[in-house]
């Protein structure tokens, strides 16, 4: 860190010149004697020690938030000499406001003494916040001289999106091995009664059914399903996105998707993810508390990367996307090779439940309001309708999400037991 | 505050010249130069503020040129001690606009100007006076003697230019400057 001269020495220096011109222009020596004041500033701001470091401290209250969380930033300070003027700016990163206090901030230090300087940031969309720490700037006197520094001090806060409660998530049509809630039409170890049948060897004597025993006479017994989980798969459309920064399709799509992985997870079930887009990235079908946290870091990720290759599910291995899982699809649907990408793993026998995530309360939400964004976006809303409508009758089940309304109420369609369809 | 500290250094500037001469000439140069000034207070611009501050300048000289007054060093440094501030304020105000600021420091700023002002208006004062006295005795200063002394000037100035070039760089420095 040196001292550098500021701006102002132009002015100084102006006002300097104008003095000593006037002053040899008019013969007056009272104008020279203004000009002296100005010079000695100057004269005296030009220094030559070094500035006296700084030391910081930076901290944050939190690593981990949920969108809308607040997140205390904290610098302190301390100088080993007295510091005249140091000024501190944290720049602000994009979608984080401030909530509380201000990110810049002018401190006079004494030799010795620790002075501390907190603001609070309000986090309004998901994203990985990453705080490099406060612009550094000392300042001389009459601010003729500054010295300029950025302390590195890098902390990221994660701002994951909100889970919102889902009651009732789609029922995978097929179950795996592995023990959980849904129960299975095989029969074998559970507490979900099923047939009854007459005794075999091996059968234990709690599943004797005394009542059809003595109905029927031989010994019988009762079986029972057997309850397991199942996988799921989230594939996330980042091919295109509308709206505002921090409320596009594509950040609806990922509070949806966190919301069902965290409600799949919750069942015991094991989820992946795929975010097909620009670029084709994966999580691994797993369970439990870890794999929702690889699931919510991924989503943190999600964006629209721009290009013109067209990436063919062939490329997902299997044991991303196991032929028995339930596959959730969150897009938009505006771009046609998602669609193409969601058709063809309908026709390959996939089970698949699209989630379309309307565009069109993002794009009005990002323009100016009238008469003709209103006519508009009721045209959109028209072929959307008929857009969704074609894809029914080619088999896809669909569910029809405006990013407004819980994701439950738009999943309550899908209550009612479902059939594996045949595309047209 | 700030502002209206600045407000009044600002109408001191002005005022100065149309004591000299509270005509008309001077009148027409004071008011842009309030105006333009008052307008650089207001939005706390720099660049503004010198010129206001140096269409007060001309109406000085021209108020000194008109009346002919005798030398008033006092003014004189009054005036120069106020653009010193005046620049100063405007310019530390627009830097911590909108900024937190830690307790007493605008009580040290104010300090270390009114320090820096206090050696600038010493040095004025002991230049004038050194003025005073050198005056008699360079009022019969022959060309040579003008000419041996201007060469000293230029000589210090072209020796410090130099230092100033070749000083050892600060390693620490961002861009080795």
């Amino acid at each position: 860190m040196s001292w550098r001269p500021t701006a102002l020495n132009v002015s100084f220096l102006t006002l300097a010149g104008w003095a000593l011109f006037l002053g040899v222009l008019t013969g007056r020596a009272d104008l020279v004697v203004v000009a002296v004041p100005l010079i000695f500033a100057l004269v005296a701001a030009r220094r030559t020690g070094a500035p006296a470091a700084v030391q910081l401290h930076h901290d944050v209250s939190a690593e981990r938030l949920i969108e809308d969380d607040r997140v205390t930033v904290t610098v302190t300070l301390r100088a080993d000499r007295p510091v005249p003027l140091v000024e501190l700016l944290e720049p602000l990163p994009p979608r984080v406001r401030l909530e509380q206090g201000r990110n810049h901030a002018f401190f006079t230090l004494r030799a010795g003494e620790e002075v501390r300087w907190a603001f609070v940031l309000r986090c309004a969309s998901r994203q990985r916040l990453h705080l490099g720490g406060p612009h550094v700037r000392s300042w001389g006197p009459l601010g003729l001289a500054a010295a300029e520094a950025r302390s590195r001090a890098p902390q990221t806060v994660a701002v994951y999106p909100p889970l919102a409660p889902l009651r009732y998530p789609p029922r995978p049509l097929r179950t795996q091995t592995f023990v959980g809630n849904y129960v299975s039409p095989a029969q074998g170890e559970g507490i979900e009664p099923g047939d009854i049948r007459p005794f075999a060897p091996g059968d234990q004597v709690r599943h004797v059914n005394w009542r059809a025993t003595l109905r029927l006479g031989p010994l019988h017994v009762t079986q029972h399903h057997r309850e397991r989980n199942a996988d799921v798969v989230l594939m996330l459309d980042t091919l295109s996105e509308v709206g505002a920064p921090g409320a596009t399709v594509v950040d609806v799509a990922v509070r949806g998707a966190a919301t069902l992985a965290a409600a799949y997870l919750a069942r015991k079930d094991r989820v992946g993810l795929i975010e097909y887009g620009g670029q084709l990235r994966w999580v691994r079908p797993g369970s439990g508390r870890a794999q929702l946290q690889r699931v919510l870091d991924t989503l943190l990720d999600a964006s629209v990367v721009f290009t013109y290759v067209t990436r063919d599910v062939d490329l997902i291995p299997p044991r991303i996307l196991p032929t028995q899982a339930l596959v959730l699809a969150l897009s938009p649907l505006l771009d046609g090779r998602f669609v193409r990408a969601a058709t063809d793993l309908a026709a390959r026998g996939f089970d698949l439940v699209v989630i379309a995530v309307s565009p069109v309360a993002s794009a009005r939400a990002a323009v100016r309001g009238g008469r003709v964004t209103d006519l508009a976006a009721r045209l959109w809303s028209l072929e959307r309708r008929v857009q969704l409508d074609e894809l029914r009758r080619r088999g896809l089940t669909i569910v029809d999400w405006d990013g407004v309304q819980p994701l439950d109420v738009a999943l309550a369609t899908l209550r009612q037991p479902r059939r594996r369809r045949v595309l047209a | 505050m700030l502002r209206l500290a600045a407000g009044v250094l600002l109408a001191v500037l002005v005022a100065i010249p149309l004591a000299v001469l509270p005509a008309a000439p001077v009148t027409w140069l004071a008011m842009p130069a309030l105006g333009v000034g008052g307008a650089g207070v207001l939005v706390l611009s720099v660049p503004m503020v010198t010129t206001g501050a140096s269409l007060a300048l001309i109406a000085y000289a021209s108020a000194l040129v008109i009346a002919g007054p005798a030398v008033d060093p006092v003014a004189a440094i009054a005036v120069g001690a106020t653009l010193v501030l005046l620049l100063a304020l405007v310019h530390f105000a627009g830097r911590v606009q909108g900024a937190a600021l830690g307790p007493a420091v605008i009580a040290a700023q104010v300090r270390h100007w009114l320090m820096i002002v206090a050696l600038g208006v010493a040095t004025a004062a002991g230049l004038t006076a050194g003025g005073v006295v050198l005056g008699p005795t360079l009022r019969d200063a022959t060309l040579p003697v003008v000419v041996v002394a201007a060469a000293l000037g230029a000589l210090m100035t072209t020796a410090g230019v130099i230092a100033l070039v070749t000083a050892r760089k600060d390693p620490s420095a961002p861009n080795g400057r």
